[in-house]
C-alpha cells in the first residue's frame, strides 16, 4: 500500500514540478525507466512468490538502472547507441512480459 | 518451484498481495515506496520531456539528418521565394515594360515604313531634273542614275514628271521603256523627269557628277541634267505594299535584337 502510494506520489510530483531533464541524463533516463520497471515487475513477482526481499529489490532496482545506463553509454561511445538502446528495451520488455505472465498466473490463475 | 494446483497457487498469491497491501511501515514497504516513487517521478518527467521537446532526446545522427532536411527545405523555399519575387517584379514592371516595347515597335514600324515607301519622309537631299527634248533618255539611263544614287547612300527616292505624277522608288520598282516615256511601277512618266532624293546632299551630287557618270551620259545624249542640293526635301508620294501571297512571317526564333540587326544591314 505504501509502495503504491509512493508510485502515485512520484508520478504526481513529476507531473507538477515540471523539472527539466539535465542534458547529460537525457539519453539514459528512458532506458533507466524501463529497467526500473523491469525491477518493479520482478519485485512484484517475488512478492507473490513469497520470496520478496527488500534488500534484493533495492539491489536489483539500482543495478538494473545502472547497467542499462552503462549499456547505453557504451553504445553511444561505440556508435551503436540507438541499436543497443533498442536491444536493451527489447530484452527488458521480454523480461517484463514474462514477469507479468507469472504475476497473472498468481492473481488470475490463468 | 514445486508444482501446485492453480487454485491453490492463485489463492496464495492473492493472500500475499493483500498482506503486502496492508499499510505497515515496515522497512521493505518504505524502501519499495521510495524506489517506486523514484520510478514514477522519472517516468513522468521522461514522458513530459518526450512530449515537450522532440529534439532533446535525439541522437547526433538523427539531429544531423533533421538539420539536413531543414536546410534543404529552407533552400527550396528560398528558391521559390526568389522565383515569386521575380514574377512579382515582372508583373509590377509589366506596364512600364509594355510601354517601352510598344514604343520600340512603333519606332521600328516608322523606319520600315520609310524603307518600304509607305510613310512620307523628309530630310536633306537633292533634286535631279532631267530634261530630254530629243527623247534619247531611256529607262537604262534612269536606272543607272537610280543605282548611282543608291550607291551614294540615298535613303528615299521619288521619281516623277516635273509637276506631274510621282512614284516612290522602292526595292521592287521596275523601269520600262514605253512609247513617249517610261513606265515606272505602272505609272507612265514623261520628260522632264525629276528625281527627288533624301540622303547626304554633297555625296549624292558628287556621285552624279563623276566623269562618265549620269550627268556625262545625259550630256552625250543631248539631254540636260540639273542637280540641286536642298537642305530639306519632303517626299510625300506613297506606295501601297503588296500583301505577300506565299510568304508568311517566320516564327520568332532570334528575338527582337536580331531583327533590328538585319534591318540595319539592309539599310
Amino acid at each position: 500500500m505504501i509502495a503504491a502510494l509512493g508510485l502515485a506520489l512520484g508520478i504526481v510530483a513529476g507531473l507538477f514540478l515540471e523539472p527539466t531533464v539535465p542534458v547529460w541524463l537525457q539519453p539514459y533516463l528512458p532506458i533507466a525507466v524501463v529497467a526500473a520497471l523491469d525491477a518493479v515487475f520482478g519485485g512484484l513477482r517475488a512478492l507473490l512468490d513469497g520470496i520478496f526481499d527488500d534488500r534484493v529489490f533495492v539491489v536489483s532496482f539500482v543495478a538494473n538502472v545502472l547497467v542499462a545506463a552503462l549499456i547505453v553509454y557504451l553504445g553511444d561511445q561505440l556508435g551503436v547507441g540507438s541499436q543497443l538502446s533498442t536491444g536493451v528495451v527489447v530484452v527488458l520488455g521480454i523480461r517484463i512480459f514474462s514477469n507479468a505472465a507469472s504475476i497473472r498466473r498468481h492473481l488470475l490463475s490463468a | 518451484m514445486a508444482y501446485r494446483g492453480e487454485d491453490e497457487l492463485s489463492g496464495l498469491g492473492r493472500r500475499r498481495l493483500v498482506a503486502a497491501l496492508r499499510p505497515r511501515a515496515r522497512r521493505a514497504q518504505v524502501v519499495a515506496a521510495v524506489l517506486l516513487g523514484l520510478l514514477g517521478f522519472a517516468a513522468a518527467v521522461q514522458v513530459r520531456a518526450t512530449r515537450d521537446a522532440e529534439l532533446d532526446g535525439l541522437r547526433q545522427t538523427d539531429l544531423v539528418r533533421i538539420l539536413d532536411d531543414v536546410s534543404e527545405r529552407a533552400a527550396r523555399l528560398q528558391a521559390e521565394a526568389r522565383e515569386l519575387q521575380q514574377t512579382r517584379d515582372q508583373v509590377a514592371g509589366g506596364s512600364n515594360g509594355n510601354l517601352v516595347a510598344l514604343e520600340e515597335a512603333r519606332d521600328r514600324a516608322r523606319v520600315l515604313g520609310i524603307l518600304a515607301g509607305t510613310l512620307p519622309a523628309v530630310g536633306p537631299g537633292i533634286e535631279l531634273t532631267i530634261s530630254d527634248p530629243a527623247g534619247a533618255v531611256g529607262a537604262d539611263v534612269l536606272l543607272d542614275a537610280l543605282q548611282e544614287l543608291r550607291d551614294a547612300g540615298a535613303e528615299v527616292i521619288e521619281l516623277s514628271t516635273v509637276d506631274g505624277p510621282a512614284v516612290r522608288v522602292v526595292t521592287s520598282t521596275a523601269l520600262v521603256d514605253v512609247e513617249g516615256g517610261i513606265e515606272v511601277d505602272g505609272e507612265v512618266l514623261v520628260s522632264p523627269y525629276r528625281f527627288r532624293v533624301i540622303g547626304e546632299p554633297r555625296t549624292l551630287a558628287a556621285a552624279l557628277d563623276i566623269p562618265g557618270g549620269v550627268i556625262d551620259v545625259l550630256r552625250q545624249r543631248e539631254a540636260q541634267g540639273l542637280v540641286t542640293q536642298r537642305s530639306s526635301v519632303r517626299i510625300s508620294s506613297l506606295r501601297v505594299p503588296p500583301s505577300p501571297r506565299y510568304a508568311r512571317p517566320a516564327p520568332d526564333t532570334g528575338g527582337a535584337s536580331n531583327e533590328t540587326d538585319e534591318t540595319d544591314g539592309d539599310r
